[in-house]
């Protein structure tokens, strides 16, 4: 079954925007309550723990979440830049900055892989309690966001290999480069409430 | 906003017209299908139920030995918890959802606000299809060992935790609920941006009818709301599969514990604006119905899209009326119990305005009319019989007891159920074409009416006697056994409303098959559906229609086109431009 195309005239760039941007909108805001309602429920152990963290366990070491806080911060940077070509109709740079994009998500899937095996490794299995429950499924819930966004830019790869920029395609390239900025300061969030305070 | 209105091709084939179709309309329908076979399937385990409080330990009739081989066709304890389990579940977000939300959301937003589809018809199709996954995961829950999920709708921990129950069916019901949560978003993100972008030239928000208000709000509540449960079942997923400790209460000092009250939190904090998601969208249909079938303008139409959209907001801030037994602060319980008190206001400015709208008015007793009537008794009931559990004194006495059971049927299921109605009988003739049989109609009204308030406010007798609800034989104890008649009561009045419920179903598929062919316009009404063929072309409109009036143009004495109504494309006669 072949996905119907809309025609879409360029007179109407800005009513294509506006929807599309606001769809987008309410998207975030649909997301942004999900991890909302993690940080509440985060705020009620945090608040009624006497102890944080409780008996028994010591807050990790920095590195690894400062190190993913800074290659996700470089990879919304990339996509901006990548966002900034495309509509300028710069091909080249475009792809190249789509790839430094993807290669940082990449990067920081790893990562958070790495920062689930150390917690194991200093005996913060998933079943060990609040706290270990809290920097696994946070961090799971984080991660399954980020792999979406990652399909997202791999959706953009097409783009990177054409030079007619479009406005579907404008259009296309703004909302995953919003979702992946979004993800950027959720994580940040996380860092700052879960590995930071 | 021209560009929204070009459409994509007309579909050709059998799986791209009727399965994977991207039309709005043909949305519309599957929903309705899928919401009206789900009806059925909740409102029988509400039979079971019922038959259970009426006569415990006695089989049930006709399907008992085919159900429950194992204990002689009699309703087990075990299947007794997962029953009133899922026939929540089922009512609450497979059924009502899919039909006023799923179904007339599709089928009216785009036609009543003169655009040719939803803004993002792929969208909209997903929306389905992922509606229909959850359906199948929620079915095959009851398939597992241990069968379906038994921790009551609310799924409250510890209930829902894998040590109160054991098996994949909580699981599973857990994951439904979820993947539904995504379907009722991206349905949420369509109608939202559909109503403020593709909107006919001239409508501005005072000119759309009151369902689109109605939905459009229904449909904000969902996008904020919707991810807070989700976030919660999510969680609770975590739980019983990888052994999380989210929701389970343990030793705080050496591992932390976790808080199975905050799940009820998380689930409120959705739960209270559910009940307005499933309920806005009726008030706004008989907001409409009212005006349409009493051939008057809506009675303080700004006031009413107003206080609807006062409610929503309000509906934000309330939640914890349902946590007063949590041992909540005094000054917490005082604050939600004020601000739930707060939401009187505005509902009774509507409920007010509804009544505005009928006074004088030429009242056509139609099916939808007769429907929407019973909307505004059963509204009453339901509201009135909220003021008690919003009050903490009087709540900590009837909490968990069938008075919360039948007050809750009256605004959500009752409510919804005969708004639901009223709906399928006046949009049925765009919908397909054709008419129902008016006759079979009205008598299908009455005998529901007639049984669900015998249920309904049976509940709240029984519940105010001391019964709690949940109870799988509430008659062992001494002091229940004098509610056993009332409850025999209510099983037959929940028997008669179920048979009344066959007439309907008849009407339907008989009119769907050889009902009389619809006119344009049968009911004589001026909203935009009602300029279209009946049923609509797969364009909807040849020509985006300009808007030039509201949706509630009648009995304007000026007029003289010897029609008592205005279509919304023409411009307002007054009198002075009449003469």
């Amino acid at each position: 079954m072949s996905i119907p195309i809309v025609k879409i005239e360029h007179e109407k760039v800005e009513e294509v925007k506006f929807t599309s941007s606001l769809a987008m909108t309410v998207a975030l805001v649909s997301w942004s309550m999900l991890f909302a309602t993690l940080f509440l429920g985060y705020a009620v152990y945090r608040l009624s723990a006497s102890v944080w963290p409780p008996m028994g366990f010591e807050q990790i070491s920095l590195f690894n979440p400062i190190l993913s806080t800074l290659v996700i911060g470089l990879s919304s940077w990339s996509m901006v830049r990548a966002q900034k070509s495309f509509f300028a109709n710069n091909v080249k740079h475009f792809r190249m900055m789509l790839f430094v994009t993807i290669f940082l998500a990449l990067s920081f899937m790893g990562m958070q892989f790495l920062l689930w095996n150390k917690l194991n490794v200093h005996g913060l299995y998933v079943q060990s309690g609040i706290f270990a429950s809290i920097l696994h499924g946070f961090t799971w819930i984080h991660a399954g966001h980020v792999v979406l966004g990652l399909l997202g830019l791999l959706y953009l790869l097409p783009l990177a290999f054409d030079s007619n920029c479009l406005i579907e395609k404008q259009v296309r390239v703004i909302n995953i480069s919003k979702f992946w900025h979004f993800l950027g300061i959720i994580w940040f969030l996380m860092f700052f409430i879960l590995f930071l305070i | 906003m021209s560009w929204t209105h070009d459409i994509h091709p007309e579909p050709k084939s059998f799986l791209s017209k009727y399965i994977f179709s991207f039309d709005h309309k043909v949305i519309g329908k599957q929903f309705l299908w899928y919401g009206i076979a789900f009806l059925g399937i909740g409102g029988m385990m509400a039979l079971l139920i019922r038959w259970t409080l009426a006569y415990p330990g006695v089989p049930f009739p006709v399907l008992g030995n085919l159900l429950f081989p194992n204990t002689n066709g009699v309703v087990p304890p075990d299947t007794y918890a997962m029953l009133f389990t899922l026939h929540g579940t089922i009512m609450i977000f497979y059924a009502i959802t899919p039909i006023l939300i799923g179904a007339f959301g599709n089928f009216c937003i785009p036609l009543m606000i003169g655009a040719r589809d939803m803004a993002f018809p792929l969208l909209n199709l997903l929306s389905f299809h992922i509606a229909v996954l959850s359906g199948v995961i929620l079915m095959a829950s009851l398939f597992y060992p241990l069968g379906g999920a038994a921790g009551g709708w609310t799924s409250y921990p510890t209930l829902s935790t894998i040590i109160g129950s054991p098996g994949a069916g909580q699981t599973l019901w857990a994951l439904a609920i979820f993947v539904l949560g995504v379907s009722s978003t991206m349905g949420a993100v369509n109608y939202i941006t559909t109503v403020i972008s593709f909107r006919a030239p001239g409508m501005g928000y005072f000119d759309m009818p009151l369902t689109v208000w109605g939905l459009w709000l229904t449909a904000i509540l969902n996008a904020i709301f919707i991810p807070v449960l989700s976030a919660g079942v999510l969680l609770l997923i975590f739980d019983r599969v990888f052994g999380t400790h989210f929701f389970l209460a343990g030793a705080a000092a050496t591992s932390g514990t976790g808080d199975p009250i905050l799940f009820q939190h998380v689930f409120w904090i959705f739960g209270h604006p559910e009940v307005y998601i499933l309920i806005l969208p009726a008030w706004g249909m008989v907001s409409d119905f009212l005006s349409f079938f009493s051939r008057k303008p809506a009675f303080g139409y700004k006031a009413t899209a107003m206080s609807m959209t006062a409610v929503t907001v309000l509906s934000t801030l309330v939640y914890g009326h349902h946590m007063f037994t949590t041992q909540m602060s005094p000054l917490l319980t005082q604050t939600f119990m004020t601000l739930t008190m707060t939401i009187s206001i505005p509902s009774a400015i509507f409920f007010a305005n509804w009544l505005g709208t009928i006074w004088k008015g030429s009242i056509r007793f139609t099916s939808p009319m007769l429907f929407s009537l019973g909307v505004v008794f059963v509204f009453g009931l339901g509201g009135l019989t909220g003021l008690y559990l919003g009050t903490v004194t009087t709540d900590l006495y009837l909490h968990d007891t069938y008075f919360v059971v039948g007050h809750f049927h009256y605004t959500m299921a009752a409510s919804v159920l005969l708004g639901g109605f009223a709906a399928t009988y006046f949009w049925f003739p765009k919908m397909f074409g054709r008419m129902m049989n008016e006759g079979l109609a009205k008598f299908h009204f009455w005998g529901t009416m007639l049984g669900l308030n015998g249920i309904f406010f049976g509940m709240l007798m029984v519940g105010y006697g001391g019964m709690h609800r949940r109870l799988y034989n509430p008659f062992v104890y001494e002091f229940m056994k004098d509610l056993v008649p009332l409850n025999t009561f209510i099983t037959i009045s929940a028997l008669v409303m179920g048979v009344f419920q066959l007439i309907f179903v008849w009407n339907f598929i008989y009119s769907l098959l050889k009902g009389e062919k619809a006119t344009q316009n049968p009911w004589e009404v001026g909203t935009l559906e009602w300029t279209l063929p009946s049923p609509p072309p797969h364009y909807n409109f040849a020509e985006i229609p300009t808007v030039k009036c509201g949706p509630h143009e009648y009995g304007n004495p000026a007029l003289k086109t010897g029609r008592d109504f205005q279509y919304q494309t023409e411009e307002l006669v007054v009198a002075n431009s009449a003469n």
